[in-house]
């Protein structure tokens, strides 16, 4: 089993770091006690979620077996991690039902989707990235980017934003979205098993952006501190 | 082949495009934060010293209208019972022994009557102005202000300076601790029911402090400024000591009374051009 891991590291070693880098951000919110803030604790979530995903895919990899199901499946659940964080930042109620709408309303999307992308759902060894559905994820995650910048600069209340956590969650995730957003519907055409179109680096770039994203998860929670958070 | 080649392409050059656009968001908002965070401290600022300038002037004002109170009172009423005083020993003078004992007495007392108001008028503007603090320095005017005070015998005030010699300090800082000084030690006597009330002045770093601690029954600053007891004194204090960029910390000693400290940043008087000891003197004018 072991020397089955170790060829595929070797063989894909930026993909592996993605996938455990993810323990930086995630032990440091439980040893700073980020999880305080309610936006953090669905941080946590969200990483051991994703931690979760990219270790069984880490593993069907490795295996060589189709492992797209769980990229699909995990969407949404992503989606609504990481929108919920933006749920404590904003006081509109109108905003907040708006996202709970857009949470549902995505899970309906990435469903249907999933069902439009294979024809033949029980045929798992042949199934297919969903062709929208990542890509949907990664606007809607961006808006709510911007639209808490643009609430940061209105409300003028943090005096220095590099040592404002969720800035820094915010641009993680901005740029990992970023990198992502046009290479994710050709997933859909060029994840196959008979494909022999390999994207080279424009495949790396967005692993490399998540591992730059958990980075900057760790750095954001690094100044994270409890005192500042009660006094809020 | 060449196909997927020229799509390998584009697709990097676009997220490329992507993410050059995600960094320069964030560069953006970064820059556009500091800025901005900037100009409001910058506004800040001004109000606050435009405040604090509106409160000086205040001050001043009241300093120049005391001044000015103290000069009248002087010039013209003083003067005025001096004559009088000088007529009536004429008077008395003149109706020589032809006169009988009432009348004699009632000269006496008119007499006694102008004299105590020459002194009552002299005890009144010097207190308006210290006099003593322009020309002698704050170690002095404090020395005889609780001189004037020590005749109570149930009330015994002492002073210890850090130093000798205390360089003299701007006139505003000067008269600024002096009546701060005042006020405490009028709380003292006024509030505290105290029998001990002790004064230390000391320059320490740059920073002059002066500290008024009693005996008495002590008082709880946090309350008295929640409350609606807060009377003009210790807010007078407090703005007094911000035109100068100075702190009160009033303070619950163990063994009961209050302590008051004042600090403000020292200001060697060469620093700051002389203000004229009488500004708005009147002109004399003879009738
Ligand atoms: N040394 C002191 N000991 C006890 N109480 C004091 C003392 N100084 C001030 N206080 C209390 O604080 C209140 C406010 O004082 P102050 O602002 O000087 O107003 P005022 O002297 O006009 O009453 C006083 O009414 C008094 O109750
Ligand atoms: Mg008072």
């Amino acid at each position: 089993m072991f020397p089955v891991y170790l060829t595929y590291c070797t063989k894909n070693p930026v993909g592996c770091i993605a996938v455990f880098i993810t323990l930086l951000p995630l032990i440091l919110i439980i040893y700073r006690k980020a999880y305080i803030d309610p936006s953090f604790k669905l941080l946590l979530l969200y990483l051991i979620f994703k931690l979760i995903i990219d270790v069984i895919m880490f593993h069907t990899a490795a295996m060589h077996q189709n492992n797209l199901l769980y990229f699909n499946i995990a969407i949404p659940f992503y989606y609504s991690f990481l929108s919920g964080m933006f749920y404590f930042k904003f006081s509109s109620i109108t905003f907040k039902r708006f996202l709970i709408a857009s949470m549902i309303g995505f899970l309906i999307f990435t469903v249907w989707d999933i069902l439009k992308s294979n024809s033949q759902l029980h045929d798992l060894h042949n199934h297919r990235a969903v062709l929208f559905a990542k890509t949907v994820e990664g606007v809607l995650i961006i808006a709510l980017v911007l639209l808490f910048f643009y609430d940061i600069i209105k409300s003028l209340q943090i005096p220095n934003l590099l040592t404002f956590p969720f800035f820094w969650v915010c641009s993680g995730l901005l740029l990992y979205y970023s990198s992502f957003i046009f290479i994710a519907p050709v997933f859909h055409y060029t994840a196959t098993w008979k494909n022999s179109f390999d994207l080279g680096i424009a495949n790396t770039i967005p692993t490399l952006f998540e591992i730059l994203c958990a980075l900057f998860f760790s750095i954001g929670i690094y100044h994270f501190s409890t005192a500042d958070y009660a006094k809020q | 082949m060449q196909n997927s080649e020229e799509l390998k392409w584009a697709l990097l050059v676009a997220s490329l495009a992507m993410l050059t656009m995600a960094f320069c968001m964030i560069s953006f908002v970064m820059y556009y934060q500091k800025r901005r965070f900037e100009e409001e401290k910058k506004i800040n600022d001004i109000e606050k010293n435009y405040n604090r300038l509106l409160l000086d002037t205040a001050l001043n004002s009241e300093e120049t209208e005391r001044r000015r109170i103290a000069q009248d009172l002087h010039d013209d009423i003083g003067t005025m019972l001096s004559l009088t005083k000088l007529s009536l020993n004429q008077l008395i003078k003149m109706a020589g022994n032809s006169r009988n004992e009432k009348e004699d007495q009632i000269m006496r007392k008119s007499q006694s009557l102008v004299e105590e108001t020459i002194l009552h008028v002299r005890r009144i503007t010097r207190d308006l102005v210290p006099t003593t603090l322009e020309r002698f320095g704050l170690l002095e005017a404090i020395e005889e202000f609780i001189h004037k005070l020590a005749e109570d015998k149930n009330l015994t005030i002492s002073f210890h300076a850090g130093m000798e010699e205390f360089p003299r300090q701007a006139q505003k800082l000067e008269l600024t601790l002096y009546r701060i000084m005042q006020e405490l030690v009028n709380n003292a006597i006024k509030h505290a029911n105290c029998t001990r009330i002790e004064i230390t002045l000391e320059i320490r770093e740059e920073l002059i402090g002066l500290r008024v601690t009693d005996n008495g029954i002590g008082f709880d600053p946090e309350k008295m400024k929640e409350s609606s007891m807060a009377g003009l004194g210790l807010l007078g204090i407090e703005s007094r000591l911000a035109i100068l960029n100075g702190t009160v910390l009033y303070e619950k000693p163990e063994k009961g009374g209050a302590s008051a400290f004042a600090q403000i940043p020292v200001m060697p008087v060469a620093d700051v051009k002389l203000e004229p000891l009488h500004p708005f003197r009147r002109e004399r004018v003879n009738v």
